[in-house]
């Protein structure tokens, strides 16, 4: 029993309720926003539509997580040429509690052409360095215990140093972690700092109340501002349970890059730039299959330990993942016969692959019957940056000793070396064969001072709507080009202080 | 009050959705999976897992996947090998040369039969004695790795799980302590 919390299977009617502040959603953005909230004395509600799983709930098991911790079972798909799978997670503590934990600072560089080019304030390096201190203290950023760094991350690391190439330790939010290698299935034993054990812990212990289970339909409005927001109970199964209302003069969205604008537009909400659910960035990203003559074993190890940060200028990070047996068979390109002999091998594979910092020219529309779907369509520069990406994954992976690599294009061959490599990507690769999933979906209300350019202010604000605030990786105005958690934890930080500091509105 | 969890989408213990086109289904994950799918009633229980995954899906993409089976299996009498059969009922070498050049299409076609094809085989390695067969057993090794982690940082562990709530503070300047 958690004092705050309650869960589907506690309500048996309609509930309403009133509070000072409404968030929905309990992902980084949602639930630092508690927490910084409730720690200064404001009634705080939150409101998440997955369920409630906590720590002891984990174990390995791709199909189980998928069901319970992402939203649609992890099958996003992003139409365009070419579709792009993406995954968001729905569950108490949101993507945090599926993600890879990678900790990184907001590039200076990008907060900088963030500034500039959408006049925003506050938002320099030195503006949010107080911030990433609080937050890498509070959530145990650091380095790796050497003892849990796998063969797989080892190989690729020796791979790109042998091409001469920088690599980094990562950074990631985690006390003391175990390298279970279970991350994106929920950490099974807490030590990966996701919001689940950390924030909204801790906003519960401040007097929070979280509310598991619990689907926003609209965000209720009267004259100018908000009065709160109207939803339902989600039943097991998905069916529709009792009626949830909640009155408050300050309504926090924090659903992600895909549910936050749909949530927005289906409260009848437009923004004078137009760009409200436009100007979705989602980071490409395409694995590179690799075949050792040695034992790896991938799954040893934590998930991911080091990142290759040669090409970053470029806005390409590479870095070595391991999939589960599930996931690995359902991106291989192989079926049947073929499928189990390449699996057998599994323990010699090691799965890597670019992430690209993309140009942003997807967006989300509400289908009546369907709901929100995403749309998307990769740039010629972004496929060129993918293909290259890819190139760079499957030299870096060969220089380790990989004795075949297999490439995320549709009907591409195995490569065995480097002169082949060379070869087939001599000839164009047609954007459509490309093979590409996302984890990173941002920008569908961006920021900007400029009313007639973003969806919200400098703070979070809704242009032209007092009392709705948007904190999540919507509001980037780009894509930031790295691992996106701390950026949205450090502005959800500063846009709660700002509302602390400007708390009259925040009164019950 | 809270329980220990919640689950408004299908987990353990709960039913899986129907899955359409149950003998299409079945025929294609004969073909798409390795051939040990045929063994221990191994099929069956691929559907299983496939029904369960269809029940945490959107209505829509629910659908879809069923038209999409509907169309393989019914496509079938369209392809010359196929002699005017639908799919559940052709024999190995044609369903798997059917289901070859399917995967080998462009467009929306091809991407929705290699959507299908992952999925299913994501449900067949997602069986732990095929995770078993390739070398995959997670259970002892994080059990392991657990108890090390807690033998070897037992105290830093629980300092800083109890520092989430002192207000104001966290463990020291960004570092495991």
């Amino acid at each position: 029993m958690i004092s705050g919390l309650t869960t589907q299977g506690d309500v048996a009617g309609d509930l309403s309720l009133e509070c000072g502040a409404v968030i929905v959603g309990s992902g980084a953005g949602g639930a630092t926003m508690a927490a910084e909230l409730a720690e200064a004395g404001v009634d705080v509600i939150v409101l998440e539509e997955g369920g409630y799983h906590p720590t002891e709930s984990f174990a390995a098991g791709t199909g189980r997580a998928l069901r319970t911790l992402y939203r649609d079972g992890g099958g996003g798909l992003a139409f365009g040429r070419p579709w792009v799978l993406y995954t968001e997670g729905r569950c108490v503590g949101g993507s945090t509690v599926v993600n890879g934990g990678m900790s990184w600072r907001t590039p200076a560089r990008v907060l900088d052409r963030w500034a500039e080019q959408e006049g925003l304030r506050a938002i320099r390096e030195q503006d949010l360095d107080p911030y990433f201190t609080a937050i890498e203290s509070r959530l145990s950023v650091g380095l790796q215990d050497p003892e849990t760094i796998g063969r797989d991350s080892g190989l690729f690391k020796a791979g790109a140093e042998a091409r001469g190439w920088n690599v980094i330790p990562n950074r990631r939010n985690q006390l003391h972690c175990a390298g279970t290698n279970n991350c994106s299935s929920g950490c099974p034993t807490g030590a990966k700092r996701s919001m689940l054990v950390t924030s909204v812990p801790r906003a519960l212990s401040l007097g929070a109340r979280v509310f598991a289970d619990c689907r926003v339909d609209r965000v209720t409005r009267a004259g100018p501002g908000v009065t709160g927001v109207t939803g339902h109970v989600v039943r097991p199964g998905g069916r529709r349970g009792p009626r949830l209302t909640v009155r408050a003069r300050t309504v926090i969205v924090a659903g992600g890059a895909v549910q936050t604008p749909a949530l927005l537009m289906r409260s009848g909400l437009r923004s004078a730039s137009g760009r409200l659910g436009r100007s979705l960035s989602l980071h490409p990203n395409a694995v590179v299959t690799a075949f050792f003559d040695e034992d790896v074993a991938g799954w040893q190890g934590v998930h991911q330990a080091f990142q290759v940060r040669e090409f970053l200028s470029e806005g390409l990070l590479l870095t070595a993942t391991n999939l589960t047996p599930p996931m690995l068979a359902a991106v291989l390109p192989a079926y049947g016969r073929e499928l189990g002999e390449l699996m057998a091998r599994y323990n010699h594979i090691v799965t890597a692959g670019p992430l690209v910092s993309d140009t942003g020219t997807g967006l989300i529309r509400n289908v009546p019957g369907l709901g929100p779907q995403v749309f998307y369509q990769l740039t010629d520069r972004d496929a060129a940056q993918v293909v290259r990406g890819v190139e760079l994954t499957a030299q870096a992976l060969l220089a380790a000793g990989a004795r075949r690599v297999l490439l995320p294009f549709d009907g591409a061959p195995g490569v065995r070396g480097p002169d082949e490599l060379r070869r087939l990507l001599a000839r164009p690769v047609p954007k459509r064969s490309l093979q590409l999933f996302s984890i990173h979906l941002m920008g569908t209300a961006r920021m900007s001072e400029d009313p007639g350019r973003g969806v919200v202010g400098s703070f979070g604000e809704f242009h032209g709507v007092p009392g709705l605030f948007v904190s999540d990786a919507s509001v980037f105005p780009g894509p930031v080009g790295i691992n996106p958690m701390e950026t949205v934890i450090a502005l959800a930080m500063r846009n709660a202080q700002r509302l602390i500091e400007r708390r009259g509105r925040l009164a019950g | 009050m809270a329980g220990p969890s919640s689950a408004p989408t299908p987990g353990p213990g709960q039913a899986p959705a129907e899955v359409p086109a149950r003998r299409a289904a079945r025929r294609f994950a004969e073909v798409a999976c390795p051939p040990e799918v045929r063994a221990d009633r191994r099929a069956d229980r691929v559907l299983g897992e496939f029904g369960l995954m269809l029940g945490c899906l959107p209505p829509a993409a629910r659908k879809a996947l069923a038209a999409a089976l509907v169309l393989l299996d019914q496509g079938a009498r369209l392809y010359p090998p196929s002699r005017g059969r639908r799919f559940a009922r052709l024999d190995d070498r044609v369903a798997d040369a059917y289901v070859r050049a399917l995967l080998a299409r462009r467009g929306a076609a091809g991407a929705m039969v290699r959507r299908l094809k992952g999925f299913i085989t994501m449900c067949y390695y997602e069986l732990p004695e095929v995770q078993r067969e390739i070398g995959y057993d997670p259970a002892p090794y994080i059990a392991a790795v657990s108890r090390r982690r807690l033998e070897s940082y037992g105290p830093q562990i629980r300092a800083g799980e109890a520092a989430v709530f002192i207000p104001g503070t966290g463990p020291a300047d960004g570092e495991n302590p």
